[in-house]
């Protein structure tokens, strides 16, 4: 890791993630990050929360990973969001799977996470639940304050929102550049440009 | 009121009144404008302007018709059906033989509409058995039921239970609530057949019928047998009073041209009885299909009294349950939420979408479900110049920083920033056009300072860096000192291919008492807009209406530029004026926020 400011309010990784001192990642061994993703102060990762399963037992000779939370490129975690895997009951044992994150994901602030998979080109709003074992497919928008269902799949070119949530309305075809957060990733940081008009 | 932050909407010229009603000399149209004067511009306040506006992003182009299409006047063109829960491809022959839902597992909740799970019905303490409950663990073959995880609805509510974990709907189809079954049409067919061929006769529903009364499938069905043999052994009733001939009531011609577009196909078609003229009596039982709506609702009003109101559905949940065809009509009857059935999810589609006026396609997604790319896409944003407003920050101004979502000050000036963005690869020129105060009674003052600029190409992205350092220059040599104040005339910034420009404005005051007696033709003019014609010179002061704190501006945007001439080849078109001029002209409304209420 290289620390050119002393003391900024990220650690800049080699690969291109800005990671807030104040975030809380648990876990980091089992955290997959892709690179270029910024994770804001107080976010939380609960890269302790693997599978307790052989994960053998079934796909028959896949490597044992033991990642925990997947992270793609140029996701941003807003402050105080929690990414959290999935958990449930399976063949008699509890166990938790991975939380699979593909790149240019946004979450809100305050959010809490804990699908199996979110695809690529996705925004997530503040203040939003979604719950364990959802699927979220490409260029998805989920607003503000909704509370995704447990096992919802939220097909692509959806915006989603209520309590519980629904699609109420589909991703316009000029739509889809708004998701892009290269922009974003250059304006935070310990030297952020200002984001071009 | 919620502050808001600033937005742009551009209208689409399908909303042209001039297209529709010529020389009404509706507000709305952009024709016959006089550049500076008030006299028709647009006004995005009035009704019809809802169904114009979008933001950019919603917004096709056709580059065969050079013009904007909206959301509401393309023509759409279904390339794919899937369920949104599984999202598998559904054939668009099954949609014709099975309905618009999946006829997969995917259900919602009737109550919350998040999504079921099939969970098993065995609840036993035991640890070991625990793990039935997920489903692909299933076999265990115990009883499953639909579990919503949100509101923990549970199919066992309405004593439904299913035997496997999969095929869900046909399981559900086959079932009552309370767990009775049902026959499905096919079974009921068979039946009938049966009971014609074992000789007792054909009218026989009332063993098909079971004790939930006739269904409205059922009920359909008795109705489509009785009209059936009716026709075929319809000997010509000649009596008397059939003035109307063939096309009369109850005929047999009309009944079988009615009967073969009900009940799909020509089955029915019956040469012979084309000839035939007079009348053929009506279905009077049950076994004929004729149900007599039950008046009595004793039992109803029984059961509220014993269930509640928090017993029944309310209209949402009624409007999302599907249309159940295995139960009796509602004649008489109330809903209760031991009546809700199970939602399948109803289907999404792919739509690929045409010009309305020439037909193209401007946008066509790939069939595949798994797939966002898309073969054609049109869209506006990479042919109209995008507008973004930000409140002007003044480097040297004092710390008093306005925060884009506050309430705008009334009287206050306060100064935007519009950015203008050029998408396209030539230098384009661009006019702006707006009233001068808003429409509505609460009329804010507005001035563009710099209403005519260029904007440069759109050029290549490695042009940017090499070009970067002019951009100062440019400033500088266009408004002077950047930390100076806005000028009028005068471009405030300018980039690689956009240029901001400043409009002022004074926000109205809310004050109804403050308004006065409109005192020139431009008061009457608004007068008019807000759809009162009656009398103009009166006041009104009645109490604020729903967004009349808005400011919204109306601007009329004018984008010119040149392109090589088309059939032209590169290179040789340099010495011949083989440039063509294109026009693209169209109104915006700048959305700048609400105003403060209360001085
Ligand atoms: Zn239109
Ligand atoms: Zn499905
Ligand atoms: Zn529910
Ligand atoms: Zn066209």
């Amino acid at each position: 890791m290289s620390r050119k400011p002393p003391r900024g309010e990220y650690i800049e990784t080699d690969t291109g993630n800005k990671v807030a001192r104040k975030a809380t990642l648990v876990g980091t061994q089992n955290i997959m990050l892709g690179g270029k993703t910024v994770i804001q102060q107080e976010v939380m990762i609960r890269g302790d929360l693997i599978r307790s399963l052989p994960s053998s037992s079934s796909s028959g000779g896949g490597p044992p990973s033991n990642t925990a939370v997947a992270i793609g490129r140029y996701c941003f975690l807003s402050r105080g969001c929690c990414l959290k895997p999935p958990g449930r009951l399976y063949k008699g044992v509890f166990t938790y799977m991975p939380l699979r994150m593909g790149d240019h994901v946004f979450v809100g602030q305050n959010t809490v996470v804990q699908a199996a998979q979110i695809g690529s080109h996705v925004n997530i709003g503040a203040q939003v639940v979604v719950g364990e074992f959802a699927i979220i497919k490409d260029f998805v928008r989920i607003l503000d304050g909704s509370v995704v269902p447990a096992n919802m799949v939220i097909p692509s070119f959806s915006i989603v929102a209520g309590q519980p949530a629904k699609v109420i309305g589909e991703v316009p075809e000029g739509g889809h550049d708004a998701f892009e957060l290269r922009d974003l990733y250059k304006s935070v940081g310990n030297n952020p440009q200002p984001a071009p008009s | 009121m919620s502050p808001i932050t600033p937005y742009t909407y551009f209208q689409c010229p399908c909303s042209d009144s001039a297209l529709f009603r010529p020389g009404d000399g509706s507000p709305s149209s952009p024709k016959n404008r006089d550049f500076g004067d008030e006299d028709g511009a647009f006004d995005p306040r009035a009704p019809r302007a809802n169904y114009s506006l979008y933001p950019l992003e919603y917004l096709l182009y056709c580059e065969d018709c050079h013009q904007i299409r909206c959301p509401r006047c393309i023509a759409e063109e279904i390339a794919t059906f899937y369920c949104p829960s599984c999202l598998f491809e559904v054939p668009s022959s099954n949609i014709k033989s099975e309905g618009n839902r999946c006829t997969r597992s995917c259900f919602q909740c009737p109550v919350c509409i998040a999504p079921l799970s099939v969970t098993s019905f065995e609840t036993q303490p035991d640890p070991n058995l625990l793990g039935a409950q997920d489903h692909s663990a299933a076999h265990h073959g115990g009883p499953y039921v639909l579990n919503c995880s949100y509101c923990n609805w549970s199919s066992t509510e309405t004593g439904v239970k299913f035997d496997k974990s999969n095929g869900i709907h046909g399981q559900l189809a086959k079932q009552r609530n309370g767990g009775t079954t049902r026959l499905t049409a096919k079974e009921r067919k068979e039946r009938r057949k049966e009971l014609v061929q074992s000789g007792g006769s054909a009218q026989g529903s009332d063993h098909i019928a079971d004790e939930h009364g006739i269904d409205m499938e059922t009920q359909f069905a008795n109705l489509k047998h009785f009209y059936q043999t009716q026709l075929s052994s319809s000997t010509s009733g000649g009596s008397g009073f059939s003035g109307l001939g063939e096309l009369g009531f109850s005929s047999p011609t009309s009944l079988s041209r009615i009967m073969s577009i009900y009940t799909g196909g020509g089955s029915l078609h019956d040469k012979k009885s084309k000839s035939r003229l007079g009348n053929m009596r009506e279905a009077l039982e049950e076994d004929e299909g004729l149900i007599v709506a039950n008046l009595d609702e004793s039992a109803a009003i029984e059961k509220l009294r014993s269930e509640g109101l928090e017993g029944t559905i309310d209209t949402e949940q009624l409007q999302n349950q599907p249309p159940n065809l295995g139960e009796p009509h509602l004649h008489g009857r109330t809903r209760f939420t031991s009546e809700l059935r199970p939602i399948p999810y109803l289907l999404r589609t792919k739509r690929s979408k045409r010009c309305p006026v020439c037909r193209h396609i401007i946008s066509k997604p790939e069939a595949k479900i798994q797939t966002t790319r898309f073969r054609i896409r049109l869209i506006a944003g990479n042919y109209v110049p995008s507008i973004t407003i930000r409140p002007l920050v003044l480097p040297g101004s004092s710390g008093f920083i306005q925060h884009p979502d506050a309430l705008l000050q009334p009287l206050r000036p306060i100064q935007y920033m519009l950015t203008f963005k050029n998408p396209i690869f030539e230098t384009v020129k661009i006019s702006l056009a707006t009233p001068s105060r808003t429409p509505g009674r609460f009329a804010s003052k507005v001035t563009v300072l710099c209403p005519q600029f260029e904007i440069d190409a759109n050029t290549d992205v490695w042009d940017e860096a090499l070009k970067d350092d002019n951009r100062r220059k440019r400033k500088g040599e266009e408004s002077g000192n950047p930390h100076q104040q806005p000028e009028v005339g005068k471009i405030w910034e300018r980039g690689r291919n956009w240029v901001s420009v400043i409009v002022e404005v004074v926000p109205a005051s809310l004050r109804v008492d403050l308004l006065e007696a409109a005192p020139d033709e431009e008061g009457d003019e608004e007068g008019e807009a807000s759809e009162k014609p009656k009398v103009k010179r009166e006041v009104d002061r009645g109490p604020l209406r729903e967004d009349e704190d808005l400011l919204e501006i109306p601007m009329f945007v004018r984008v010119e530029w040149e392109v090589d001439a088309v059939g032209e080849e590169l290179g040789s078109s340099r010495d011949k004026e083989a440039k063509e001029k294109r026009e693209l002209a169209y109104w915006c409304v700048l959305g700048l926020g609400r105003v403060a209420q209360g001085n």
